[in-house]
């Protein structure tokens, strides 16, 4: 698996593609969890029963125009794990299918799910490369990770590689840019802003500023105590007097406070009130809305007379 | 005898560990009844063992001692052996056996009235509490005993610091009863309406299946209570207040209903016909002084909603409209009312003129800042608690059940 393609071919991803492979991986592992309630669904889909990631796959299709490949659009596929491969009739059914709505649309490889591409997956590949003679393979790493920066997706492509003297079909990574529709760029932002921490929402930016500000406070109070430190040291005569330093320390501390009339004072300090009183009613509120949870879920749990909602038929 | 000799060994070997100590609770726990029975022989086996090492062993000896019935003569050195002890011992030890410290403490305490000195037990049962405290939001039964003793003693500036506490752990509902009814007649004591109408409202409000005796004189002392301190009773216990108390506790409350509604109608002849009326009912329940600070009250009330109308006003005005006898009088009524920081207004003594103010406080100083900061700091606190709470709710068996309930039930409808 080398890391970078020398096809010279630019990719254009669309974020439907990555929703719909998220979607579908996230509905089989949701059904797979609960083992009494979906008796049917644990093998649809090409679920290996492994307990922590189910893999799942798909065909995605496209159009190429020239050197550039644009990914629309996905659709998902039977996993075999007898022969280790894709239900071919299916797919054969579901490419007419599409062909009669987006006829320009051709079918450009497949995806699945995983934290790297396996020698299996070579498998699938060679097997369509009957229908595209250089399939794509578009991975989707499930696994979230906070601190990640980019998207967990990444695009193979097949390559024929001297390796040992013996010609091998390898998977090599390439680059990709995410291209969007207007209708794309809506849903998204909409489906953005269920999850608000991830958002760059008001609430977000505000809490961005003001963990900014105190990180710099942070810092100036470490340096000041620093400082101190040394000025300490300096008093109890531990520390040789230096004057040139005493000079730049004083005149670093004649630097504040800046203003000193009354009208200042007055102004600042009624400021200053102001926005305590606006965090103490923040407070409140969210103290509030606490309880408020707090009060719904003991009633859930002992009220045994007001039972209000008449959902709640014991059938 | 040979029993009683060999357990006062062990306790005076097994006393050092924390090990020791714990076979020794088991040890005494068996030894229970035969201690009972030669409770009147114990006494002198008290002497070898020494309270500030041999907590545990020393309090089941005194709770077994104290356990007859006790004359007066007894009363007095069994107060003081009791204190002493209370003073000396190892809370550690203390809290492996709780209900016998508390049943000496109330035995204490019982002995202390006996003797006619509630002073005496005011300190050793403050030090009590705090020694059988798991931490400062844990009432215990002594809190309420604490309380009665302060009130007889009328030593309330001991019972201040534990009223000051913020409780969130109650052993028996009966305490929390008894502890914010003694509370709030100390606070009314001490002329602290505002904290006396907080406890009072705790009694009233709190869950109780059947009404009880404390939960009725204390809404009594709480319709007088805000009548004295917000001008207005309140028509109806708010909606989380059980229902047991929402039914009841206004019938058994009926001359204190009325005496609220003649309040209401602002006329100062109204109300005293009525008080002297029922005087005696009010004496019954040892409200009549209460009841006076009521009307007394009457007086500022009217003024304040004076302030609400006019700008100045003369003494004498304000005199025929409150109904006071002379512009003398009401001077000095709003004179006082300025010192306690009632009303904002100036008098001009020249021509017999009050100008009303507004609220000069404009925000700007920095006392205020502090004022607000550690308000800030109490509601985080606070906010940290409940957070706690609402966690340990969200994972009580009994809720996640009926949460689940109802998402099996929906996603059964849902699926495939």
């Amino acid at each position: 698996m080398a890391s970078s393609s020398s096809s010279g071919l630019t990719f254009k991803l669309h974020p439907l593609v990555i929703v719909n492979i998220s979607d579908h991986y996230t509905r089989v592992k949701s059904q797979l969890n609960p083992p009494p309630l979906t008796s049917t669904s644990a093998t649809v889909n090409g679920v290996e029963n492994q307990q922590q990631a189910p893999r799942v796959y798909g065909c995605v299709i496209g159009v190429q125009r020239g050197r550039t490949v644009e990914i629309f659009n996905s659709f998902e596929l039977l996993y075999d794990p007898s022969t280790h491969s894709l239900d071919r009739p299916f797919l054969k059914k579901k490419q007419e299918l599409y062909k009669k709505v987006f006829p320009h649309f051709y079918i450009l490889g497949w995806y699945s799910t995983g934290s790297d591409a396996q020698e299996s997956d070579m498998h699938i590949h060679r097997a369509l490369m009957d229908i595209n003679e250089s399939p794509l393979y578009v991975l989707l790493n499930p696994a979230i990770n906070p601190t990640q920066k980019d998207l967990p997706v990444t695009i193979y492509e097949s390559e024929l590689h001297v390796i040992d003297g013996i010609p091998q079909l390898i998977f090599v990574r390439s680059s990709y840019t995410i291209e969007t529709v207007e209708a794309e760029r809506i849903s998204v932002d909409h489906v953005a802003h269920l999850k608000p921490s991830d958002g760059g929402s008001a609430a977000t930016q505000l809490a961005a500023h003001l963990t900014g500000i105190h990180s710099a406070i942070k810092m100036l109070n470490s340096r000041i105590r620093v400082l101190h430190h040394y000025l300490v040291g300096m008093q109890k005569g531990d520390i040789p007097c230096e004057n040139s330093l005493l000079r730049q320390v004083s005149s670093l501390l004649r630097r504040l406070p800046a203003i000193e009339s009354e009208k200042f004072q007055d102004d600042f300090l009624m400021e200053y009130n102001d926005t305590l009183l606006i965090t103490y009613l923040a407070m409140f509120t969210n103290c509030s809305s606490t309880m408020n949870e707090l009060v719904d879920k003991f009633n859930t749990a002992y009220d045994r007379h007001s039972r209000r909602g008449g959902r709640t038929a014991f059938i | 005898m040979n029993s009683v000799e060999g357990l006062v060994n062990q306790i005076q070997g097994l006393s050092t560990t924390a090990s020791d100590v714990l076979s020794l609770q088991n040890l005494l726990k068996q030894a229970d009844d035969s201690l009972h029975a030669e409770s009147t022989r114990l006494l002198p086996f008290l002497d070898q063992l020494d309270p500030s090492k041999h907590s545990l062993g020393y309090l089941y000896f005194l709770e077994a001692c104290t356990a007859g019935p006790v004359t007066k003569e007894q009363a007095g050195s069994y107060v003081l052996m009791i204190a002493r002890f209370i003073t000396s011992c190892i809370a550690e030890q203390i809290r492996l056996a709780p209900d016998k410290f508390i049943t000496v403490c109330k035995r204490f305490k019982d002995q202390v009235l006996l003797l006619e000195e509630p002073l005496r037990g005011v300190a050793p049962m403050l030090t009590a509490i705090r020694k059988l405290q798991s931490s400062s939001e844990h009432l215990t039964a002594l809190h309420p005993e604490f309380l009665l003793l302060c009130l007889l003693s009328r030593c309330y500036k001991a019972g201040l610091s534990i009223l000051e506490e913020d409780v969130f752990e109650v052993d028996q509902p009966r305490d929390l009863f008894l502890f914010c009814y003694y509370g709030g007649m100390i606070s009314i004591g001490k002329k602290w309406f505002r904290k006396a109408l907080e406890l009072l409202h705790n009694v009233v409000t709190a869950p109780m299946s059947t009404v009880n005796a404390i939960a009725v004189e204390a809404f009594k002392k709480y319709i007088l209570v805000s009548l004295i301190h917000h001008g207005q009773s309140p028509t109806n216990l708010p909606k989380y207040a059980s229902s047991v108390a929402q039914r009841n506790l206004k019938n058994l409350c009926q001359p204190y209903i009325e005496l609220a509604n003649s309040y209401s109608n602002g006329k100062i002849a109204d109300i005293e016909t009525y008080v002297e009326a029922n005087k005696d009912k009010f004496e019954s329940d040892n409200n009549l002084g209460l009841v006076k600070q009521a009307v007394s009250s009457m007086y500022k009330r009217n003024i304040q909603r004076l302030t609400q109308t006019y700008l100045t006003l003369s003494l004498q005005d304000i005199a025929n409209r409150v109904q006071l006898n002379s512009p003398k009088e009401a001077e000095m009524h709003v004179l006082q009312m300025i010192k306690d920081g009632e009303i904002y207004a100036t008098i001009n003594q020249k021509d017999g003129m009050v100008r009303f103010l507004e609220d000069p406080e404009q925000y700007k100083t920095c006392e205020m800042i502090e004022h607000i900061d550690s308000s800030i700091q109490r509601l985080m606190t606070l906010s940290k608690k409940l957070n706690g709470v609402d966690e340990l709710m969200s994972c009580d068996p009994l809720y996640l059940l009926k949460v689940n309930l109802l998402f099996h039930i929906k996603a059964s409808l849902v699926v495939t």
